[in-house]
């Protein structure tokens, strides 16, 4: 029982991670429609760019600030060269730009950081793990939610309460009734993907100080796609609720079906449980449903 | 579509649905054919033949992706499993019950497309965003897990199938040698590329067509869509899986590494670079990828003496240059090179009078 209760545990730590990764995506569609396979790499260069800033010498806290400013400025330049020109064109070019994006990124992050394991030395987080109760709780992950979570929270307010996020609440329900107010959808779209790129960022700092960080991190970024299929590809809550599930589902899958096999249940397991979603609610949790007429 | 020569008149079905029309095409397709089996493998080099079988397997990889998302618009994204499946299965065969390479490739070819059809189930209620989730979750499933995992414990060969020179024959041809391979693939090719385009010509293509365009409608019109879209991962799946077959001959180990996610992709865009809904699109795009990963190999060895490292991460300057470049095709080429071939070949065919 003490195990199940553990596993249960650091899927929701990890789980709090994968949901703003996953914001970040549910964002992007919500506000311009693009199916962003790239969300990966986001992760990967923020995380790069995270350890790089720490071992200059900067604290943990700063380091994570420039990452959020690069990131946002990465974003919009990002948004602007490649995306600003596919308003309107076919899904599937779309996806095959981000997909080209994401094998753009991974290439510069490759070439410049190269592919062996780097760790953040010092440590950011202390070694030694919580016990509550007979619950032993790495204190990286106990930290990394805590981030993930505020994090959350200052997106939630953002939206709820400055303009900024307003405007963006109001062209993600309608487009043209927001432009027809006034708001630009331009600006508006540049800023999902800095938010992307920040949420995403932010994420892969996080999941580098857990086991180091290598191109799998990207891996773990890929994951963000079961989670929104599960919460249901528009909907906020539901990517963050998404999220957490997936984690929880990954760890138990982990903890308890690795023994029947060779191994590597872990690893793809999230992508068998999206697979059983769709066929049985392939509009996830929340999203809404399309029906479609010729 | 495509515009014929003036003064070409036809006055026979058979003239009308002939594949060539005119003495020009049976002419250029007769120096196509000398060139294919006779100038590049005999008088290229070995250098160019490696070249060329690497642009035939891409070809014929990428004709299955063509046709589910060019021809019946099932976008897939995980083609590589499929053809892992078929370069497993043959090699399996071939190496455990020493079945004949070319039957093996054949079985190879339809376990191949019965597990294609088995991820393709989805596509009777997916479809768009969801059902390339699916393909994603064949990909990491087939690849991944059960071939890495169970499939490669097979015969107790460790990771990799290593395959000893001499085990792939033909009858009493060994294929010990690049020009072999060469011919093999070059055979198949031709063969597979014929098959599908006849294919697309008949009542299946047109259906697979009709459904691309609007499933719904072509569902009003009497096609069982579920019929005809598990019908295209079948043939799309043999495809492949003939393609992995044949991919098995060139090397010396058969291991997962081989059939990654990534190669899934690189197929997509490949197609994408050669135009979507085209065949000619395949071979274009085929011969793009390949020739220009081979001319950036040209460009960074003079560059090596000056900063050293670019031999070792020449992979990864590959990986970004295939990023950009199909991010660069898809924003100011959308259709891809074959549009711009149809442009320049019905230039000719009109001119003087191309209005």
């Amino acid at each position: 029982m003490n195990l199940f209760i553990q596993v249960i545990i650091t899927g929701i730590l990890m789980g709090g991670i994968y949901a703003l990764v996953a914001l970040g995506w549910t964002l992007i569609y919500k506000c311009s429609g693009v199916l962003n396979l790239a969300m990966g790499e986001l992760t990967l260069i923020g995380a790069y760019v995270c350890l790089t800033f720490y071992m200059w010498g900067f604290p943990f806290l700063l380091a994570l600030l420039c990452t959020v400013i690069i990131g946002f400025i990465l974003g919009l330049i990002t948004e602007r060269i490649f995306l600003d020109k596919l308003i309107g064109e076919p899904v599937l070019t779309v996806i095959m730009v981000t997909v080209g994006l994401s094998f753009f990124f991974r290439g510069i992050v490759e070439f410049l950081f190269g592919t062996d394991t780097v760790i953040f030395s010092p440590p950011v987080f202390p070694m030694k793990p919580i016990d509550i109760g007979g619950i032993i709780i790495g204190q990286v992950y106990l930290w990394s939610f805590f981030a993930a979570i505020a994090l959350l929270l200052i997106f939630v307010a953002f939206f709820q309460f400055t303009r900024w996020g307003l405007a963006m609440q109001a062209t993600a329900d309608d487009e043209m009734a927001a432009l027809s107010l006034g708001v630009s959808a331009r600006f508006v779209y540049a800023t999902a993907w800095g938010i992307a790129f920040i949420a995403a960022g932010v994420g892969g700092a996080l999941l580098g100080n857990i086991n180091g960080l290598n191109i799998s991190v990207g891996y773990l970024g890929l994951l963000v796609l079961p989670a929104v299929v599960l919460g249901g590809l528009n909907s906020i809550p539901g990517a963050i609720v998404g999220g957490i599930i997936i984690g929880v589902l990954q760890n138990l899958s982990g903890a308890y079906l690795d023994r029947f096999t060779p191994g590597g249940v872990k690893e793809i397991a999230p992508f068998i449980f999206m697979v059983i979603i769709l066929l049985y609610k392939p509009y996830g949790l929340w999203g809404w449903e399309r029906i479609e007429r010729v | 579509m495509q515009y014929l020569p003036c003064g070409i008149y036809h006055e026979y079905y058979q003239q009308d649905h002939a594949w060539w029309q005119t003495r020009f095409v049976i002419g250029k397709m007769i120096l196509l054919g000398i060139f294919i089996f006779y100038i590049l493998p005999f008088w290229g080099g070995l250098y160019w033949v490696g070249v060329a079988t690497l642009t035939i397997y891409t070809i014929m990889g990428a004709l299955g992706v063509q046709l589910l998302i060019g021809y019946c618009g099932q976008v897939t994204l995980g083609h590589a499993a499929f053809i892992a499946v078929g370069a497993y299965t043959a090699t399996l065969l071939t190496l455990q019950l020493h079945l004949p390479y070319l039957l093996s490739m054949f079985i190879g070819g339809l376990v191949a497309g019965l597990w294609s059809v088995l991820f393709g189930l989805p596509s009777a209620k997916v479809k768009g965003f969801y059902l390339i989730m699916t393909s994603l979750a064949a990909q990491f499933v087939t690849v991944d897990f059960i071939l890495t995992q169970y499939v490669s414990q097979i015969g107790g060969r460790g990771q990799a199938f290593s395959l000893p020179p001499g085990s792939i024959t033909i009858g009493p041809l060994v294929l010990d040698s690049d020009l072999k391979v060469y011919f093999l693939g070059a055979v198949l090719t031709i063969l597979l590329t014929m098959g599908l385009a006849n294919l697309l010509r008949s009542k299946v293509g047109r259906a697979w067509i009709a459904i691309r365009d609007n499933d719904i409608a072509a569902e009003t019109m009497g096609i069982n869509i579920i019929t005809y879209k598990l019908m295209a991962f079948f043939v799309a799946g043999f495809i492949g899986g003939i393609a992995g077959a044949f991919w098995v001959s060139t090397l010396a180990a058969l291991s997962p590494e081989h059939f990654q996610w990534f190669w899934s992709l690189w197929l997509v865009g490949v197609i994408l670079i050669g135009g979507v809904g085209s065949i000619y699109g395949t071979i274009f795009g085929s011969l793009f990828m390949v020739l220009i990963m081979e001319g950036l190999k040209f460009i960074i060895i003079p560059l090596t003496p000056v900063y050293p490292a670019l031999t070792m991460k020449f992979l990864f300057l590959k990986e970004a240059t295939f990023g950009l470049a199909i991010c660069l095709f898809l924003i100011y080429e959308p259709n891809g090179l074959a549009y711009r071939w149809w442009q320049i070949k019905n230039y000719f065919n009109l001119w003087p009078f191309s209005y």
